[in-house]
C-alpha cells in the first residue's frame, strides 16, 4: 500500500477473489490481481482462504447414503390420475 | 446354443432386469403426461434421493424436508403436463424443489418463533488422517460452515449449495435457481464472501486447506 492506485487495487482484488478462484477473470484482470497479490499479504491469504472455503464446502457430503422417505409420493397419489387437469397450452 | 454341462443358468430373481427400452425418460414423461402415475413415480423416483438431500441441505431439518419433498412431488405431478422437455426433467424437478424450499424458508422466517436450520445436517467428511487435533479442527470448521450457511439468505444459500455442494455447472444451477448466469455468479460470489467473512481466513487457511 502507499503508492497511488494501490488502495484501489486492494479493494478491487478483495471483491474479485471468488471470480479469481473460479477462473472467471479475463487475462488482463487476472494479471492485475496476480500482480497485487504478490505484494499484498491480505490478498495472498484471501486467495488461499477462498480456495479453502470452496474446497471445504465441496466436502459437505455428510448426507451420502441418505434415502428419500417412502412417503415421498403420498400426496401425488392422493391427488389421483393427472393430479390436476393438464394445461391445454402445454 | 449353450453347450450342455455348462454353468447353470442364473436364477432370474438374482439378476437385475435389463432396462426396458420403452422406459426411456421421454417415454416416461409422455406416459406421465397422459395421467399414468406409476410412470411419474418411476420418472421422478430416479431423482428422489438426490432431491431429498438437496432439501435437507437447504432446509436443514429432516421433518420439514420430508414435508416439502411430498409437496415437490405433488407440484411436479400437477404440473407434468406443462413440462416441455426444453430442459432435462432433473433440472425441471430441481427447480420446483428450490422454489418449494424457498417458500418454506419464507414461511419459517415469518413465524414468530422462527427456528434456524440444524447445521448438523451439513457435515464434512472425516479427516483422512488419524490425527485427533486435525479432526477437532475439521469438526470446528464443519460447525462454523454450517452456521455460516444457515445465516445466508435463501437465494445465496441456494447458490452455494447448488454450485459448490451439489457440483452443478453454473448454467444448470442458474437454470434451477431461475436466474441468468450472470445473476447466479453474483449470488454465488456474495455467498462465498459472506461465508468467508463469517468463518474468518485464519480458520479456513489453517483447517480447510
Amino acid at each position: 500500500m502507499g503508492m497511488p492506485g494501490q488502495a484501489d487495487d486492494h479493494q478491487w482484488s478483495q471483491q474479485h477473489l471468488s471470480h479469481y478462484v473460479e477462473g472467471e477473470l479475463r487475462p488482463r484482470a487476472r494479471r492485475r490481481l496476480d500482480r497485487h497479490a504478490r505484494d499484498c499479504v491480505d490478498c495472498g491469504r484471501g486467495i488461499r482462504a477462498m480456495r479453502a472455503l470452496v474446497y471445504a464446502v465441496q466436502g459437505l457430503d455428510g448426507l451420502a447414503g441418505v434415502r428419500a422417505p417412502a412417503t415421498i409420493f403420498d400426496r401425488a397419489r392422493l391427488a389421483g390420475p393427472g393430479g390436476s387437469p393438464p394445461s391445454p397450452q402445454a | 446354443m449353450a453347450p450342455s454341462g455348462g454353468p447353470p443358468a442364473p436364477d432370474p430373481a438374482d439378476v437385475q432386469p435389463a432396462p426396458d427400452p420403452a422406459e426411456t425418460e421421454a417415454s416416461l414423461v409422455a406416459r406421465a403426461q397422459a395421467g399414468d402415475v406409476s410412470a411419474f413415480e418411476r420418472l421422478s423416483g430416479a431423482y428422489a434421493d438426490r432431491l431429498f438431500m438437496l432439501l435437507l441441505r437447504l432446509l436443514g431439518d429432516r421433518g420439514e424436508a420430508e414435508d416439502v419433498a411430498q409437496e415437490v412431488m405433488l407440484r411436479a405431478w400437477q404440473g407434468i403436463a406443462r413440462f416441455r422437455c426444453q430442459s432435462s426433467y432433473f433440472t425441471w424437478l430441481y427447480r420446483i424443489a428450490v422454489n418449494e424450499a424457498n417458500r418454506a424458508l419464507e414461511k419459517r422466517a415469518r413465524r414468530p418463533d422462527g427456528v434456524s436450520i440444524g447445521a448438523g445436517e451439513l457435515q464434512l467428511p472425516a479427516s483422512p488422517v488419524d490425527d485427533p487435533s486435525r479432526q477437532a479442527e475439521n469438526s470446528e470448521l464443519r460447525r462454523a460452515l454450517g452456521q455460516a450457511l444457515n445465516q445466508l439468505p435463501p437465494a445465496l444459500r441456494t447458490a452455494i449449495v447448488l454450485r459448490d455442494v451439489e457440483g452443478l455447472s453454473t448454467q444448470e444451477a442458474a437454470e434451477i435457481a431461475g436466474v441468468s448466469q450472470a445473476a447466479f455468479k453474483s449470488r454465488l460470489h456474495q455467498a462465498r464472501l459472506r461465508v468467508r467473512a463469517a468463518i474468518g481466513d485464519e480458520m479456513l487457511v489453517t483447517t480447510g486447506g
